[in-house]
């Protein structure tokens, strides 16, 4: 229980003190509420983009589909891409960067808490700023263009019964939105100012979170824990803030550049007044790639957690497994214009990308084989977080594969704008980053809850969701090959493509009935799962030595690594032929850690809770809204209120005292250790109260 | 907690000597800019001008920065952004007919 | 009975830890100083791709350049660098009336910078009509120096608060002492792309013919 005591009032308006209610998540500074409100955010809007996924495959199901108007379908694919990327498996992957890289590294929180915190808020109103494009956006023809003669343009009335051509008001420039079809001229109105302002918003945040990680990895690890002895997941963090920190800028210009082009009247992509319009895709692609490089190694760093775990082995080629990922990155700056190859470069430019994208996967190898040598002569445990490693590695090789053709330039040239295409970024992104992140979710749930899900009905998820998975997208391969063009809403019966389609949208309901067997798992596990105790999966890293659910403070007393696998050294000893054998004691070791880290013998600090950032991350989206609509006083006022709100806050945040007196009088901040059977979740965990 | 005493700590006089430096630097290029202007140095007027603004880079990285007497890590990181963006932006420029990287 | 305390500011409070040596903040403001070169080289790469591309409307921004006013204002640039570095010095000595008086002439000679360029933008718009939307190479010069203007801005902003926080509280705090550097890091850093831009783009640039 604890006290609300009142604080000295050094600064305006009182320091925030609570730890339950709506205002202690608006306030808190816990790298685990952070990751539990990113985690909730990202799943909300994998649901949204799988509705939009499903309209389009329902449009695509038939020949000549009258379900969506064009305008729908342009919209709702561009929504669809841009929603899944930057506002689920990028935030997904920062829910579980956050929730766990301290606890990997032995840290109590990460290097900047305020500023995590702002982070996650940034992108919580850019999301909310982005989506608002459905009630606010505009869109209108091309300028001087009526209405594009026979052909359902954006705001032509019709589409089949029950159609969505409301949608057509948003954003439809593609997730990609290239010049000058995204800009002024051809895309009027507001609803791509909301797509790239809304990017803007979102891609701010993941900067900041970026500087964030590298510091808390630099600066924080625990006692022993040296670089190379850190979890693997924790490196793929670090690399992916590395990518972040030197790609998120170049986007940054190209999205200033094309919103002074249409909203200032400036000529960056203006191709009739001599502007180069392959400037964007350059800029936009030289992000792009390291991006996906973004959306990917986090879940590689998950897989090479879990399949140590549930084979009994260690990672097989720990360093090449870390020093692959670099390269990856490293050499994923240089290969952006494989995205271009059929926009006009010149034959140097394409063979030079062309040989550099081959190169890639020669790191990707190491990795895949590696994952494949951990599991080979493994004691292996199927269970549901190992069948999604395991998925991933199988589905992530076949995407691989396909994208080795991509590199071999006139085999490109045939796939560019077809459905291969499409099928290849969904095996890699789907079913390589997705599976991945399933898995982690499985693995980890422990630490967020103190319970396991459901087994049974995590097998069904995996089993279902994998062959809806290769049933929607296996086919688009050959129908890609077979001539169906992608970004466009309909294709005639001639082409032969309609039986094969259908399939591809039964495989995509599939999908969507295995995400809901998951969502029931998931809340139905949070309460009345089976309790899990301190190292349910017999784990190897030391985030398994802090108690499930995690504490407020993580460790009690942080551990002092001697190892790579320093948890499961402390478990297992070897024997002559190098086995690893349980220590006799080993049982009493971990309960020994269990009791330990639930009683802390001193006075833990931990980070202030603060309102600062949630207010200045406001700010930002009201400066936006005002700059779209800048024309009108108000859109000036709005831009005044958030830059004053955006101020005002940073201030208050920079004077924000050190430290609140503590003292033998003060009785805030008191919380009592957690009864030892960590089944009630302490105040780090979940939102909802647990019923026993 | 205060900073960690640094090693070296260049002295106000010290600083001063640096920004007469640099104030003669930056008129040594706009000399070099007129005398271009009016008696054509070529290619050796970027070169110079280049040259000339490079060092000026380095000294305030290296001691306003305090870069040179810092721990290494902080010249990686901070070399290793400035020579990505300029092979990457030299490549751009090259793809869009800019500049000149190959025949 | 286990007490949690907490505070705004851990930089103090971490058990013994693998690190770095370089304190968090500053750590972090050089990783982010490290990014901006990929900001400002998109902008640069742009402003150069389009500024010497032959066959736009309207005037060049090369054709207007006016070298004396820009040394001049460049040379006042070059000198807060100067005295911001001698702030820093100061506060290294605990004197915190020098401190002051240094952080308020960088933030001053900051102000004249942008003086200056407010002054020369109004000069290319009236006197010339190059506007935003001339041409492509306008509109790259202004978003160039624009970007770097507004950089400019927001340190004499963070410069005026530690002069104001100073003021207020008689000194700086090590903690304030320490964002003081960071302040100047991140001045100096606006600084060597200025240095970067006058070489590059006044200097060095010159119309299509």
């Amino acid at each position: 229980m604890t006290a609300t005591a009142e604080r000295p009032t050094t600064t305006i308006f009182r320091r925030p003190s609570s730890t339950k209610g709506l205002w202690s998540w608006i306030t808190t500074v816990d790298h685990k509420r952070i990751g539990i409100m990113y985690g909730y955010a990202a799943f909300t809007f994998f649901i949204i983009g799988g509705m939009e996924a499903l309209l389009l495959r329902i449009q695509l199901s038939q020949a000549n589909g009258e379900f969506l108007t064009a305008g729908a379908y342009n919209a709702l694919f561009t929504m669809h891409g841009t929603t899944m990327i930057f506002l689920f498996v990028m935030p997904a992957s920062a829910a579980l960067m956050n929730y766990m890289l301290p606890l990997l590294i032995g840290a109590r929180d990460v290097a900047f808490p305020r500023l995590n915190a702002l982070s996650w808020w940034i992108f919580f109103f850019g999301g909310i700023f982005l989506y608002s494009t459905f009630i606010f956006g505009t869109s209108a023809p091309p300028v001087g263009v009526d209405g594009l003669g026979g052909i359902d343009g954006n705001l032509a009335p019709g589409g089949g019964p029950g159609s969505f051509n409301f949608l057509a008001d948003s954003p439809d420039g593609g997730w990609f939105g290239y010049q000058p079809n995204a800009g002024p001229l051809y895309s009027p109105g507001t609803a791509m100012d909301y797509w790239a302002l809304g990017l803007q918003i979102i891609g701010l945040a993941s900067l900041v979170s970026s500087v964030n990680f590298l510091v808390t990895v630099l600066n924080l690890r625990a006692k022993g824990m040296r670089l190379l002895r850190m979890p693997v997941f924790a490196w793929m963090t670090t690399i992916t803030s590395f990518l972040l920190l030197f790609s998120l800028p170049i986007i940054a210009v190209a999205l200033f550049m094309v919103t002074f082009d249409r909203q200032f009247g400036s000529l960056f992509f203006a191709a009739q007044a001599g502007g180069d319009v392959i400037l964007w895709q350059h800029l936009f692609w030289l992000f792009g790639h390291p991006e996906v490089y973004i959306l990917i190694l986090p879940a590689m760093g998950i897989v090479s957690e879990i399949l140590p775990t549930f084979s009994r082995k260690p990672l097989f080629g720990y360093s090449a497994v870390v020093f692959a990922g670099a390269a990856i990155a490293f050499l994923g700056f240089g290969v952006w214009a494989h995205h271009m190859f059929a926009s006009g470069i010149t034959p140097v430019a394409q063979a030079a990308f062309g040989l550099a994208t081959m190169t890639i996967a020669i790191p990707t190898g190491i990795k895949i084989f590696n994952w494949l040598g951990t599991m080979w002569m493994g004691r292996i445990r199927l269970s549901t977080p190992m069948l999604f490693a395991i998925g991933f590695v199988a589905m992530f090789t076949i995407g691989g594969l396909s994208g080795v053709t991509h590199a071999v330039v006139p085999s490109d040239w045939q796939q560019t704008d077809t459905y291969y295409i499409v099928a290849h970024f969904h095996y890699v992104i789907f079913g390589g980053a997705v599976f991945g992140l399933f898995g982690g979710l499985y693995y980890w749930f422990p630490k967020l809850t103190g319970r396991l899900m459901n087994e049974r009905l995590g097998k069904v998820h995996f089993w279902l969701m994998l062959v809806g998975f290769n049933l929607t997208f296996g086919p688009m391969h050959w129908l890609g090959l077979q001539g169906m063009v992608r970004r466009t809403w309909k294709y005639a019966p001639e082409t032969n493509l309609e039986p094969w389609n259908v399939a591809v949208t039964i495989g995509a309901f599939i999908i969507a009935f295995s995400i809901l067997i998951f969502m029931i798992n998931w809340f139905t596990s949070r309460r009345r799962g089976e309790a899990s105790g301190l190292d349910p999966w017999d784990a190897r890293t030391i985030e398994w030595m802090s108690p499930n659910p995690s504490p407020e403070y993580n460790f009690a007393v942080p551990p002092v690594v001697t190892s790579l696998d320093h948890f499961w050294h402390l478990k297992y000893d070897e024997d002559a032929e190098g086995r690893a054998v349980r220590k006799e004691d080993g049982d009493q070791i971990v309960s020994d850690i269990d009791h330990e880290q639930l009683n802390p013998a001193s006075p833990i600090h931990l980070p202030n809770p603060s309102y600062f950032p949630f207010f200045f991350a406001l700010g930002l989206p009201l400066m936006f809204y005002g700059v779209i609509y800048h024309k009108q006083l108000w859109g000036k006022g709005l831009i005044v209120v958030g830059l004053i709100i955006a101020l005002a806050a940073v201030i208050g945040w920079a004077i924000e005292p050190l430290e609140e007196p503590h003292g033998d009088d003060e009785e805030e901040d008191e919380i009592p250790p957690s009864p030892p059977s960590a089944v009630l979740p302490a105040s780090g965990g979940e939102m909802e109260p647990v019923d026993d | 907690m205060s900073s960690p005493e640094h090693i070296h700590h260049p002295t106000p006089a010290q600083y001063w000597k640096i920004a007469v430096v640099l104030a003669v630097l930056t008129a040594v290029e706009v000399a070099i800019y007129y005398i271009h202007r009016d008696f054509d140095l070529g290619n050796f007027n970027t070169v110079l001008l280049i040259a000339l603004a490079a060092l000026k880079f380095v000294i305030v990285i290296g001691w306003y920065m305090h870069l040179r007497f810092e721990n290494r890590m902080l010249s990686r990181f901070f070399t290793g952004g400035f020579i990505l963006a300029c092979a990457l932006y030299t490549i751009i420029l090259s793809a869009l007919g800019a500049i000149a990287l190959t025949r | 009975m286990t007490e949690l305390i907490h505070e705004a500011d851990l930089d103090h409070a971490h058990p013994e830890h693998e690190g770095t040596g370089v304190e968090d903040r500053k750590l972090g403001m050089w990783l982010f100083l490290s990014s901006e070169f990929l900001f400002f080289g998109a902008l640069i790469s742009n402003y150069l791709l389009y500024s010497q591309r032959p066959g736009f409307e309207g005037v060049y921004p090369a054709e207007i350049y006016d070298i004396p006013f820009t040394s001049v204002s460049s040379f006042v640039l070059l000198m807060s660098s100067l005295t911001m570095v001698l702030a820093h010095n100061a506060q290294t000595r605990e004197d915190a009336n020098g401190a002051r008086t240094w952080l308020f002439a960088t933030a001053a000679l900051g102000a004249v910078f942008l003086a200056g360029q407010v002054f020369e933008f109004t000069e290319f718009i009236v006197e010339f009509d190059m506007k935003l939307s001339t041409n492509p190479a306008a509109s790259a010069f202004y978003l160039l120096t624009g970007f770097h203007g507004t950089h400019v801005a927001i340190g004499v902003i963070m410069l005026l608060s530690l002069w104001g926080i100073s003021r207020r509280r008689g000194g700086l705090s090590d903690r304030q002492g320490l964002n003081l550097e960071l302040v100047g890091l991140y001045w100096h850093f606006v600084d060597i792309i200025w240095i970067i831009i006058f070489t590059v783009v006044y200097l060095l640039s010159e119309p299509p013919v």
